[in-house]
């Protein structure tokens, strides 16, 4: 990084003294000033209204909310939100933009072009475009929720949410959740156990789907004969909406949407310029060695196009994760929306902003830090 | 190579060909090769004929024409083009005075035209500063008016499409400069603090999402003016604007100035020229042109997210869109207020990524 030797000289501590002169001077100017202006208005800065109650609501939220909960409760429950429709966009985008990077990169004609066209247009336009015309499009379509769209009277879909049947506490739930954790686990390792034996014997045992069918069949089976009791709830529809059951609101099924596709031609582009960067040897070697493209990709490209998309893919993710926060224009409850609302109702800004801005950044760096480490392990190590 | 080309028998012109393929069967082996590929076309097909059927029947087919009256859009299915005749002023200009509003089309042009100059490599060099300091006076001149004889138009009136470009376009412009000096501050090694505040600044404002930087300008920037001086929403925005895309622009320089080889500052220094001659005549110009792709993608995106204003209430064309739609009469009509805008995006990031091409076809 150093280009020249590191030596003091008196300019550098001239000019080092007078920046950060400069600085304190600016930043007490600053500080002096807002301490002022607050006065004026009567507050200075705390974090004791976290604790007070907040008394507004908030549309949806995984942990339970009400207008009686604390300015603390609504803004993690915010931050989960936020967290929430990370993941969900990082999925969308990941899979639309691993489908349309390697329909950009095939060679079928109509492929191809579609994949262009897609990318193009996702290159060139706002999200925040997308996301108001879905929306708007959304309202306009979409019935209201007495006329909602059913499906087996199950499934409602109306401009207000999606409704769905929801699998209530009980043996049933418990059972689900043991399984959903030792599911990873055991293959993570029985795939130990199945490299370990390949690596001796050249065996090769399946793992995924003999784990995968085995859980499944007990789970099905619990059904079958009531081992469990799975107490589900239905959304019936009472008075001006659904009770029971699920649901997810139409913000966050047209957030969802558009910042996947929004994204997901981004990543195509990452993708794209991945795949390109494999040799060309390994497409025709994989070829001549009788592997379907399917399987060329899986087996023989993919792997390496893998580390070198890594690095900018974790850049994508950061992207996603921050540009989630353009919720706020269609009214889903996401750390900034409540923020701002919190913001209005107390006029706390310096609070409510580093506390929100410490949230992201603590998002941000937990994402890095896992892209990071998923590059550790998938790139080639020496020796 | 003469004494072998002698003995081998010279291939006559023409005597091997490529077999001729015919264009049924390009046809087929290309879109019906295997069933893979078969199975691909008919979905894409169908995809593709279903979208083309839909957007020919919602523009053309089912839709009001543009100089049929407004009542008739009652009656069709598709889009409502009287409505787009109707508003376009005021997507366009928003709430801009209206018989003054050719002030707000010829600010617009302004910029544009600045801009189109500005993209002119015989442009970049100095006169730069001197165009954009007489395009941003007269920008103010004519949107604010209050000089010759130019009726005064409060900023909250300001609208539309001077608006977006003029946050855009400005905002880039400042970025810029400060943007370099920041990545020039971290490439550094001689002063070690003015480093750390460069890296901390970078990555701080990278690190949060840019609707949190403009609420820092809209919140808090005024908290920190002293008492009597108020700052208008839009020069708050400008600012934030600004702190938000140097740190991109800081970051995509970096990537360049990493690039120079040390020999070019060996020789600078062996020169004997001071930090300031060598960075400027010596290790930018290289730095820039070799980040020229990343710093059009940082200008396309900042473009792209100036859009974004209208989540703090600024009024850009997205807002005045909404707007026209907002009349009670022209509810339902929103699709087609936003098409128009996406219609603007379109062409304008077209452009832009045509030039960011082309730059990087003529450097290379």
């Amino acid at each position: 990084m150093s280009v020249m030797p590191r030596r003091i000289t008196k300019a550098a501590v001239f000019w080092q003294a007078g920046f950060i002169l400069l600085l304190v001077f600016a930043l007490v100017l600053a500080v002096r000033n807002i301490d002022a202006n607050l006065a004026r208005a009567g507050i200075s800065v705390s974090f004791d209204f976290l604790s007070s109650h907040a008394g507004f609501d908030i549309n949806e939220s995984l942990i339970p909310v009400s207008s009686e909960s604390s300015y603390g409760e609504v803004l993690f429950a915010g931050a989960i939100n936020t967290v929430v429709l990370s993941l969900i966009c990082i999925l969308g985008a990941t899979f639309i933009g691993v489908v349309m990077g390697v329909l950009r990169t095939s060679n079928h004609y109509l492929g191809v072009r579609v994949a262009l066209v897609y990318i193009e247009v996702m290159r060139n336009l706002p999200k925040l475009l997308i996301l108001l015309a879905l929306f708007l499009a959304a309202i306009n379509t979409l019935p209201p929720v007495r006329q909602s769209w059913a499906l087996h009277d199950m499934v409602f879909l109306s401009n207000r949410a999606l409704y769905f049947p929801a699998l209530e506490a009980g043996s049933g739930m418990r059972l689900l959740i043991v399984f959903a954790c030792l599911w990873p686990v055991s293959l993570f390792v029985l795939g130990r156990v199945a490299r370990r034996i390949q690596d001796t014997s050249g065996a090769v045992y399946p793992v995924f789907w003999p784990v995968t069918g085995f859980f499944a069949a007990v789970v099905a089976a619990s059904v079958l004969f009531g081992w469990v009791d799975y107490p589900i709830s239905y959304p019936v529809l009472q008075g001006f909406d659904f009770q029971g059951g699920h649901r997810i609101s139409i913000q966050f099924l047209v957030l969802a949407a558009a910042l996947s596709i929004y994204h997901g031609g981004q990543v195509a582009e990452l993708v794209r310029g991945a795949i390109e960067a494999v040799p060309k040897g390994q497409f025709e070697a994989s070829r001549a060695t009788g592997l379907s493209f399917l399987q060329m990709m899986r087996l023989v490209v993919l792997p390496q196009a893998v580390r070198i998309v890594v690095p900018p893919m974790g850049n994508q993710y950061l992207n996603i994760t921050k540009n989630t926060s353009i919720a706020l224009a269609v009214g889903y409850s996401d750390l900034v929306s409540v923020m701002t609302t919190s913001i209005n109702q107390t006029f706390r800004p310096i609070e409510l902003m580093t506390l929100s801005m410490g949230v992201y950044l603590a998002i941000c760096l937990a994402v890095s830090f896992a892209v990071n480490a998923y590059n550790a392990r998938v790139s080639l190590r020496g020796g | 190579m003469s004494v072998i080309s002698r003995d081998v028998p010279v291939m006559k012109e023409g005597a091997l060909q490529a077999p001729r393929v015919g264009l049924v069967q390009q046809v087929r082996g290309n879109l019906f090769g295997s069933k893979r590929d078969a199975l691909l076309t008919v979905v894409l097909g169908a995809v593709i004929v279903a979208a083309v059927y839909f957007a020919v029947d919602w523009l053309l087919l089912s839709a009001a024409a543009p100089w049929a009256p407004a009542e008739s859009c009652a009656a069709v299915a598709g889009a409502c083009w009287p409505f787009v005749v109707e508003k376009y002023r005021l997507i366009l200009f928003g709430t801009y005075p209206y018989v003054e509003q050719w002030r707000s089309f010829l600010a617009s042009v302004l910029l544009i035209v600045a801009v189109a100059v500005s993209m002119l490599p015989s442009f970049h060099n100095g006169r730069l500063v001197w165009l954009w300091s007489v395009v941003g006076a007269s920008f103010y001149v004519l949107m604010r008016g209050g000089y010759f004889g130019l009726d005064y138009v409060q900023p909250e009136r300001w609208n539309g499409l001077p608006v977006l470009l003029m946050l855009a376009i400005f905002g880039l412009v400042f970025a810029f400069p400060v943007g370099v000096l920041l990545s020039l501050a971290r490439y550094q090694s001689q002063l070690p603090s003015i480093r750390a505040f460069a890296v901390l600044y970078i990555e701080l404002v990278r690190g949060v999402p840019m609707i949190m930087v403009l609420f820092l300008g809209l919140f808090v920037l005024p908290l920190m003016m002293p008492e009597g001086i108020t700052l208008s929403p839009l020069l708050t925005t400008m600012i934030a604007l600004v702190f938000f895309h140097s740190a991109y622009f800081a970051e995509a320089v970096r990537g360049g100035l990493q690039s120079v080889p040390r020999g070019q500052h060996e020789a600078a220094d062996s020169q004997g020229l001071g930090y300031v001659q060598k960075t400027r005549l010596i290790i930018l110009p290289q730095a820039l042109q070799r980040s020229m792709p990343e710093i059009m993608n940082t200008v396309l995106g900042a473009y792209k997210d100036t859009s974004l204003v209208v989540i703090i209430g600024i009024h850009d064309i997205m807002a005045t869109a909404k707007m026209a739609f907002s009349d009670p009469s022209w509810q339902h009509y929103g699709l087609e207020a936003y098409l128009l805008v996406g219609i603007w995006y379109l062409a304008t990031c077209w452009c832009l990524s045509s030039y960011s091409r082309w730059l990087e076809a003529r450097t290379s």
